[in-house]
């Protein structure tokens, strides 16, 4: 205990800290420009100055610590005379543009010599003079009005890890700049602009077309992008977005964001949103009223189900509609439709690794909080880069790894080379046997744990069966040396590994690992609501709440609230409906807000398939490519214009807020629910609020769960509900002998991080950072084919081809080349087949051999 | 990137101390010696080699004086222009290297012969006024003397 | 006075590890590794030596704190960062006497437990680098240095790192930074480098001079070396005199001989029997001194109370032909430009001072200007990240206190009158 006084106040404390951080525990300001919350103490700028009993000179009180016994003072004569001369000093060379400055308003600089002066400078001599910098897309850079707090460097070093600016020159010569001088280059998280105290870097995308005090208002809400889940503050002026920016105490990100959801946002008010219902008539979609269109989908449906039975239509629901939207999509499909062939998009991945760890090890084992991550020993990471999937996770990787945890990657992970302390690169697409040579390595040290048998057994059976073979693969005993003398692990796991015909092999051996670590499990979800998708009920097998549905006891308690029939046999997973669609079993598919054509893989066949309905509906925010094929398209509200909420992958419940009025579309919930009432089946609500507590009367999971927890931060895992224990009925069987890929090159799904799905490509911001699909080859495969950076190649595999740029990435060591899927024309699930794997049901997208082309006289 | 000569003498640096980042101010004198200056390029191949973020390179880099932040001259003048060797003349002598090699202070000359770099203290301040060429150091400078020695850098 | 730290250097060969065994080098060494090493200590203690690189804190002590940290490894780094202008006390040894360094930092490091060293040279000396490396060679080849030094188990492993122009590195907090491959930005203290140095780890920064006694001090005792000079700062002391003397140049004479004696019993008296005008006695950072104070010991204790500082013991005479205001402007426009930019005072405030300093030397000075220089030094003064910022504000006030009618003979004939 630390107890010391400061303007006369007593204030004790539990734990060392700095002077200025117990004032300011105290609720007393000093002030300071170079010192933030989120960064280490600096003892730059000088502002902070106290005065301290029996200390000779004023003392810096952010690199000061609290002693016992101390008293000091915050405010007097002397230090006012010395913040004064402080900020004279700091004015001497800066422009005094407040006029026209963007941060005028919410200027530290301009409001603390508001408050300790001076009025006039007693400056005569030349000024700085350094040129604004608008050489970068999306920040500006104005070095006149720095003043060097530095800040932004510390924040891009030693908190976002990206190290792509620095002080330049020494002494008054220092000004921050990227590496080329010029553009950023760099991760585009834009952290440096929170910390910003001045006018130094700005963002361009609201530069001059605002002041900060006329905002109309600010609203708390949930980023739309990824599955984190970080809180952000959307500023808005006649309901237009004007700025997001996070704030440093709140939700699970404290003050960080990355580009997605710092710059994302201006998709919602993109020009090509969806204003009306669209209806095809002579084979061309036209507008329409909402009445004719729920009327014609209501008609249209219903026939369908007295034709051909509830099995024949199938639903896709969105992992970026919200929790509401989705528990009212699936009690529409199962009620009105009669149909439990009800899935997303997220089965080719998220779901798929989801279910199949919740059946082996029980409910809930994906649902860890992020700041185990950070306070992790060792990291072991699979499948993708977290520092692209999922950004702000990507950064508790960063800081354990800072912390001096060890980060194992398996695979490749560009966003932690500089953090990763080992790297294990697998035969090409054969992760499965290193995870596996790495359980077996742990279980022949530390045995089996007992209390899951099924588990158990699993594991001795596999290290029977590969007892003694092994790789070779460097690494693999020192990944496993590590594991067993960690005392705290956890296993981030990207969906690319899942993406095999033979994923589950990794997934058992993940598994596995989980299970004799007692490691922490994440999911990596790419879309912010993939959880929240699957305990709403959008699966095929299971009720809200994760209960089966073909248990008559589970399936009896919702037909009662519901007061309707659920069909009692499982549905079919999304490439079941997919191939079911086209061999004309499915007759009838209802698409929320998701994009099937491109968000998975081998789009010629889904085209196909989708042409062979007799009736496809799509609900949305905008023509997407699905959309264009549809019989009718019901404009949807998008982020910012509704409220709900969405659950991340720790499981956390959050609530978005609505920020801006629209005329554009209706709630999701509510078309569902307008379309149930037509049914026959009424279903309806006051709002997102009382749609959760239906839900969290009838789900067992979320039971007496209120939107006032919610708000609160409260509604983590497992709220107040009662997790299923695992159960799993037979363990995989694991297939002997593998293939070799050995062919020139082979394409694999890049996850790129400005970019996610397809609302990304709608963001100004985001497409001049990354305006178009690259191809990412490893140094030696561009040597081969003699490409350099920016060449034009032609990709072709069976299934389709298509142009980009190549980019050549001296990290990638392999024969795969990568796209993302994100681009019109040439997106990777144009160019892919796919195979299913019989037990996660996701489709495998190995081993998609790829011919690569220069195309002369072009790039 | 730096042949593998470059490459295996920065591992010997690296080897001498306990992390890897200590070795960037030897490796940005290879660099330097490689490149002539520290260009991007040799910077970037300095990145490479250390695994560090090249802004970091930069940042480190153009703190330090000595190195060269721009293209030099084939011969770098480094005279010393402080306090014992300006009152002793040493002023005169820049503007002496001025007007006699046309290389301006903290520049280069036009036929790219010299670099002159105006130095802090290099520690000669008993037999002032001096200088570095290159990384040969001549002392008791007078206009006569600087003469004689700039006959020896072509 | 016999010579310790210029021994043997006029002899051409010296730096040569067989000239420097001739001359009895490394006996010491012999001797220290037969000692425990916390007698070593100890006779560094009784010795009464104080740091050489101008603070003068007492080196046992600073030994001491390094030891009490049970944290290993530790690391021992020489100061050859020698960047006061004025100073070129450290130079003769790195070029001259390498191995007498390499003898101390061995025994030091054997005393501290330190089993690397590192000697961070500045890149201004060239020459020394390669001189020290092929020191070290030599010392490897002969087992003063390596992994079992002298057959003793004794582990040393020494290298130079070349810095590269950064006068702030002098500070022992920013050259840890720049040897661990930084910025030389100085680090907040606490924690101390003996606690926190290098790489995290205990680190005992010492000054050439200061490593090249310690080989004495075992060789005569902790208590035989205390009678040297200052009572209460004794030993051999570097002076480097330069200016308008007649034989500028490094003497090593007892710590704490006057500033007088040091300029016109050694140094031959004023250049051309030219009349002196003042003399900065350390160093640029420390405040300059009339001529009518130069009676005063010089050491760390006499010279404060003075008026100025030992500082690196670096004298730099001024006769009357020299103008303050240019001195001024030149040590201003010095600091300006190695000002490491970390904090606002240093920063902005050797920016502008420079500026004021400039125009009154080029005749531009305006009423009003000498009061400004002053309170702008007063900002700076005291608020400084490191000593660096403060040393800038006390050239200023140190001249215009001495001298202020030479700056208002600026302002007022708008003209410097000065030949240099």
């Amino acid at each position: 205990m630390i107890t010391l006084t400061i303007n006369e106040k007593e204030i004790t404390l539990d734990k060392p800290m700095s002077v200025l951080d117990a004032a300011r525990k105290a609720g007393i300001k000093i002030p300071t420009l170079c010192h933030h919350e989120a960064l280490k103490p600096y003892g730059g700028c000088r502002l902070c100055v106290v005065e301290v009993e029996r200390m000779p000179k004023l003392q810096n009180s952010c690199t000061l610590m609290a002693a016992d016994g101390m008293v000091v003072r915050t405010e007097s004569e002397e230090i006012s005379r010395t913040r004064r001369g402080i900020l004279e000093f700091l004015l001497i060379n800066h422009p005094l543009d407040c006029p026209y400055c963007d941060k005028a308003g919410e200027c530290e600089l301009q409001d603390l010599v508001n408050r300790y002066g001076p009025t006039t400078g007693r400056y005569t001599e030349e000024k700085r003079k350094v040129p604004e910098s608008h050489k970068d897309h999306i920040l500006a850079r104005n070095m006149e009005r720095c003043v060097v707090c530095t800040r932004c460097v510390r924040m891009c070093n030693d908190v976002q890890g990206a190290s792509a600016i620095s002080v330049i020159g020494r002494g008054n010569r220092s000004r921050v700049e990227p590496f080329s001088s010029e553009s950023f280059n760099c991760e585009y998280c834009g952290n440096c602009l929170t910390v910003c105290p001045v006018g130094a870097i700005l963002s361009r995308l609201y530069i001059h077309s605002f002041r900060p005090w006329q905002l109309d208002r600010e609203v708390e809400t949930v980023c739309p992008y990824c599955g984190v889940g970080c809180s952000l503050v959307v500023q808005v002026r006649d309901d237009s977005i004007k700025r997001v920016i996070p704030r440093m105490d709140l939700g699970v990100n404290r003050g960080l964001l990355c580009s997605r959801g710092r710059f994302g946002y201006e998709y919602i008010h993109s020009e090509d949103r969806l204003r009306t219902p669209l209806v095809r008539k002579d084979g061309t979609l036209q507008q329409a009223t909402w009445s004719e269109a729920l009327d014609i989908v209501a008609a249209k449906l219903t026939a369908v189900k007295n034709a051909e039975g509830g099995a024949s239509i199938a639903g896709i629901a969105s992992p970026r509609c919200t929790n509401e939207d989705n528990y009212v999509f699936q009690r529409f499909m199962r009620t009105a439709c009669g149909t439990n062939n009800i899935d997303s998009v997220s089965r080719t991945g998220f779901a798929a690794a989801q279910k199949y760890f919740e059946d082996l090890l029980g409910q809930g084992i994906t649902a860890n909080l992020l700041d185990g991550l950070k306070n992790s020993e060792t990291i072991l990471v699979l499948g993708d880069d977290p520092a692209a999937v999922n950004p702000v996770l990507g950064l508790s990787i960063r800081e354990a790894a800072r912390r001096g945890a060890g980060v194992i990657v398996v695979g490749y992970a560009k966003g932690l080379d500089k953090f990763r302390t080992l790297q294990v690169i697998p035969r090409v697409f054969r992760e499965a046997e290193v995870l596996e040579e790495v359980l077996t390595g742990v279980f022949s040290d530390r045995g089996v744990r007992g209390d899951m048998p099924y588990v158990d057994k699993g594991i001795r059976e596999l290290s029977d069966r590969i007892s003694g073979k092994k790789t070779g693969i460097e690494g693999i005993d020192e990944t496993v040396k590590k594991l067993l003398q960690s005392a705290s692990t956890s296993i981030v796991l990207g969906m690319d590994i899942v993406q095999r015909s033979d994923g589950h092999r990794a997934l058992f051996a993940v598994a596995g690992l989980t299970y004799l670590l007692e490691a922490r499990l994440y999911l990596l979800s790419g879309r912010p609501n993939e959880q929240g998708l699957i305990d709403a009920g959008c699966v095929p097998d299971m009720l809200p709440g994760g209960r089966p549905v073909n248990v008559p006891d589970f399936r009896g308690k919702f037909e009662a609230v519901w007061k309707a029939a659920v069909p009692d046999r499982e549905g079919l997973t999304l490439l079941e409906i997919i191939e079911g669609a086209g061999k004309g079993n499915i007759k009838a598919l209802y698409v929320m807000g998701d994009n099937p054509v491109r968000n998975i893989p081998h789009s010629s066949f889904v085209k196909e398939a989708l042409r062979s309905l007799d009736f496809l509906v799509v609900q949305d925010i905008f023509l997407s490519e699905t959309a264009e094929m549809a019989d009718v398209v019901l404009p949807a509200l998008g982020w910012t214009e509704k409220s709900g909420t969405y659950t991340n992958l720790e499981r956390r419940i959050q609530l978005l807020r609505k920020a801006v009025e629209t005329s554009s579309g209706m709630e999701d919930w509510r078309i569902l629910s307008e379309l149930s009432r037509r049914m026959g089946v009424p279903a309806s609500y006051s709002g997102p609020e009382d749609v959760m507590r239906e839900l969290a009367r009838v789900s067992p999971l979320h039971r007496d769960l209120t939107y006032g927890e919610i708000a609160a931060g409260d509604a983590l895992w497992p709220y107040h509900g009662e997790p299923l224990r695992g159960e799993m009925y037979e363990v995989p069987e694991m297939p002997d002998g593998a293939k070799d890929y050995n062919a020139d090159f082979y394409l694999a799904v890049d996850k790129p991080l400005f970019h996610s799905g397809t609302l990304s490509r709608r963001s100004r911001a985001l497409m001049k950072i990354c305006p178009e699909a690259t191809v990412r080859i490893g140094a030696a495969g561009a040597a081969k084919l003699g490409l350099k950076e920016g060449d034009k190649v032609r990709l072709s595999t069976p299934a389709g081809s298509c142009e980009a740029p190549v980019s050549v990435d001296g990290t990638i060591m392999d024969n795969r080349v990568f796209l993302s899927g994100n681009f019109t024309g040439s997106g990777v699930y144009d160019l892919m087949n796919f195979s299913i794997d019989k037990i996660t049901k996701a489709p495998g997208t190995e081993g998609c051999e790829v011919k690569i082309e220069k195309i002369q006289g072009r790039g | 990137m730096f042949n593998d000569t470059v490459l295996k003498e920065i591992e010997g640096i690296k080897a001498k101390y306990p992390d890897r980042r200590s070795a960037l101010l030897p490796s940005l004198y290879i660099a330097q010696r490689e490149f002539g200056w520290l260009s991007r390029e040799a910077m970037t191949c300095v990145a490479r080699s250390l695994n560090l973020p090249e802004a970091v390179v930069r940042g480190t880099a153009s703190f330090y004086s000595m190195y060269k932040h721009k293209p030099a001259g084939r011969h770098v003048i480094q005279l010393c222009t402080n306090i014992s060797c300006m009152i002793l003349g040493a002023g005169k002598l820049v503007d002496f290297l001025e007007t006699r090699y046309g290389v301006p202070a903290n520049g280069t000359s036009g036929d790219g012969r010299f670099s002159l770099v105006i130095m802090e203290c290099i520690g000669a301040c008993g037999t002032a006024p001096a200088m570095l060429v290159n990384t040969d150091f001549y002392d008791n400078l007078s206009e006569k003397r600087i003469e004689e020695i700039l006959e020896n850098y072509k | 006075m016999e010579k310790v730290l210029l021994k043997n250097i006029d002899n051409p060969n010296s730096a040569d590890i067989g000239e420097y065994r001739k001359a009895g080098g490394y006996r010491s060494l012999a001797k220290a590794l037969q000692m425990q090493p916390a007698d070593i200590v100890e006779e560094v203690k009784k010795s009464g030596i104080r740091g050489r690189g101008g603070a003068g804190f007492p080196t046992a002590m600073k030994w001491n704190f390094a030891m009490a940290d049970p944290k290993f490894p530790k690391y021992l780094i020489c100061n050859a960062d020698e960047g006061e202008p004025g100073t070129f006390k450290d130079r003769p040894i790195l070029e001259k006497n390498p191995h007498l360094l390499i003898e101390g930092m061995v025994i030091s490091g054997y005393a501290l437990g330190a089993e690397y060293g590192y000697i961070y040279l500045r890149g201004e000396y060239p020459a020394a680098k390669d001189i020290l490396e092929g020191a070290i060679e030599q010392a490897y080849k002969e087992n003063f240095l390596g992994d079992d030094i002298l057959g003793k188990g004794v582990r040393f492993r020494l290298s130079v790192h070349q810095g590269a122009g950064a006068y702030i590195c002098g500070e022992e907090t920013a050259l840890i930074e720049s040897i661990e491959g930084k910025k030389g930005q100085p680090r907040t203290k606490p924690p101390f480098p003996v606690n926190v140095g290098a790489w995290s780890m205990p680190t005992i920064v010492n000054n050439v001079e200061t490593l090249s006694n310690i080989p004495y001090i075992i060789e005569i005792g902790g208590e035989a070396y205390s009678a040297i000079g200052s009572s209460d700062c004794p030993g051999p002391k570097l002076y480097c005199v330069s200016g308008f003397v007649e034989n500028p140049g490094v003497y090593e004479l007892p710590m704490g001989t006057s500033l007088r004696d040091i300029i016109y019993k050694h140094a031959g008296g004023i250049k051309d029997n030219g009349k002196l005008k003042a003399v900065i006695p350390g160093g640029i950072s420390t405040p300059v001194l009339p001529a009518d104070a130069i009676d005063c010991a010089m050491d760390f204790v006499a010279m404060p109370k003075a008026g100025s500082m030992l500082g690196s013991g670096a004298v730099i005479v001024m006769d009357e032909s020299v103008c303050m205001v240019r001195v001024t402007y030149r040590a201003m426009k010095f600091f300006e430009h190695e000002s490491c930019g970390k904090c606002t005072p240093c920063r902005e405030g050797t920016d502008w001072l420079r500026k004021i300093l400039e125009r009154i030397e080029h005749g531009k000075g305006r009423e009003g200007d000498i009061n400004l220089l002053s309170d702008v030094a007063g900002v700076m003064s005291g608020r400084t990240f490191c000593p660096l910022g403060d040393g800038a504000a006390g050239v200023v006030t140190g001249m215009i206190k001495h001298f202020r009618s030479e700056f208002e003979e600026h302002i007022r004939d708008k003209q410097c009158k000065f030949r240099n």
